[in-house]
């Protein structure tokens, strides 16, 4: 049964118990884009380039091959998954899809997947459409689903190919992003420990992170590609991803800290008990920043990944979970807290115990021979 | 801390800043850009605890203003 928050308490909170994280598989884009090669194509100084690649932390990104989308990217990964843990698709309960880049308006990737996959009628589809903190959403969500829903065994999908999305003459967003697809899967077990979660949102800030047209209050038209350029010389337009990085890192240092020591102090632990926190890779600066202000060393934060795959929306934390924790995660269990934020402008905080659990090694799709 | 310490601790974080004073203009500084607008917000908020908005530090037209920023807490 999960244990929820009374009514009014600062943060949404639950425990969840009986569920655990049977296995993580994820797939990125195939193409490999270099900050400072694409940089100087560009025409930026070679100086800057580099003082902002120290600074940040960009380095390399892997964004999706042309026709490729988070749907893709997702069945790949949900594919690996299952052959690698011997699981035949028709035994899935249900299925949860996270994406903010998704194939069609309708319908959603979710009933997509489900299709692709050749899942049971029975089991339900649905999406969440959410960005960076999303992850954590879909996990709690499939938690709810296995400890309460009827569910025994539900497939998280979660990713995004927001490169798609942001302008190439935008040099403060466009390079911070790639393309990955995750999938997740959570089991109903009568042993697990409890998975704690913390879920916040702060919609007035929601125009720090943007793509204004395209949707039904702006559809798209010729008008909505027309380019502007700011005051730092970035191009971008309506249907492009706009975000006011200032903003967003303030909202970052405000909130994340405070779930992150709510879901530790709901879980009874402190930074000291925990193996690790792993933040949403959002880029190495943020990341280092918000770390120290959580209380964690950086032995305990995770953040090589996005130097290597860019900012990968709501893929990232699974990601960092296999490039960082994956050798452990086969085969002990670690004590995770974990923290997705971003466009919303929301967050969600996980702490569990997870592992032993199958970890599929991290793969580009399609696959480079 | 007095207000050279203050120009030096902002220094120390904020690269572009180096060799200015509190009269420099910021936008005659050739990298001062969204990024550096970020480290001063880090900076702020790590070594003085304090939290400021981008919005404010985009106000700033001097070094000066943005110490100006710590005054009401200083």
């Amino acid at each position: 049964m999960p244990n929820l928050q009374a009514p009014g308490e600062l943060f949404m909170h639950c425990t969840v118990t009986h569920v655990r994280l049977a296995g993580l598989a994820v797939s990125t884009g195939s193409a490999v884009r270099d900050f400072i090669a694409d940089g100087l194509a560009a025409g930026v100084e070679l100086g800057q380039l580099e003082r902002v690649a120290k600074t940040v932390g960009l380095r390399k990104r892997r964004v999706a091959a042309p026709g490729v989308t988070a749907l893709d990217l997702c069945e790949d990964a949900a594919r690996r998954l299952l052959d690698e843990m011997g699981i035949d698709a028709s035994s899935i309960d249900a299925v949860i899809f996270v994406t903010q880049t998704p194939d069609h308006s309708q319908p959603n990737n979710a009933s997509l997947l489900h299709g692709r996959l050749g899942l049971s009628k029975s089991a339900p589809a649905f999406e969440l459409s959410m960005g960076c903190s999303g992850w954590v959403y879909g996990l709690q969500q499939a938690a709810l689903l296995c400890a309460h829903g009827g569910a025994a065994r539900v497939l998280l999908c979660a990713g995004d190919t927001l490169s798609r999305l942001t302008n190439p003459g935008d040099r403060a967003t466009d390079p911070l992003f790639g393309d990955a697809g995750s999938a997740t899967l959570v089991e109903r077990t009568g042993h697990a420990a409890p998975f704690h979660f913390v879920l916040g949102a702060d919609g007035a800030g929601a125009g720090s992170i943007m793509v204004p047209a395209g949707g039904a209050r702006q559809p798209a038209a010729e008008a909505t590609r027309l380019e502007t350029i700011d005051a730092e010389g970035n191009r971008l337009h309506a249907e492009n991803l706009q975000m006011n990085g200032a903003e967003v890192f303030n909202f970052t240092l405000r909130e994340v800290p405070d779930a992150v020591n709510a879901v530790m102090k709901q879980a009874g632990w402190t930074a000291s008990d925990a193996d690790a926190l792993v933040l949403h890779q959002a880029n190495r600066f943020i990341i280092s920043t918000v770390g120290r202000k959580c209380g964690f060393p950086a032995d305990k934060t995770p953040m090589d990944i996005v130097e290597q795959y860019g900012n990968q929306s709501s893929a990232s934390i699974p990601c960092a979970l296999i490039d960082a924790l994956g050798d452990r995660l086969q085969t002990s269990p670690l004590k995770i807290v974990a923290c997705g934020f971003g466009v919303g402008l929301s967050w969600g905080a996980f702490a569990g115990e997870i592992g032993p659990l199958v970890v599929v090694p991290l793969r580009p799709f399609p696959a480079i021979t | 801390m007095n207000r050279v310490q203050q120009l030096q601790a902002l220094q120390a974080d904020v690269d572009v800043l180096a060799g200015a004073d509190e009269a420099t203009r910021l936008d005659g500084l050739p990298s001062w850009d969204s990024l550096a607008i970020l480290l001063v917000i880090s900076h702020f908020e790590h070594v003085h605890k304090i939290e400021i908005t981008g919005a404010q530090v985009r106000a700033c037209r001097t070094v000066g203003d943005i110490l100006a920023l710590l005054s009401p807490c200083s």
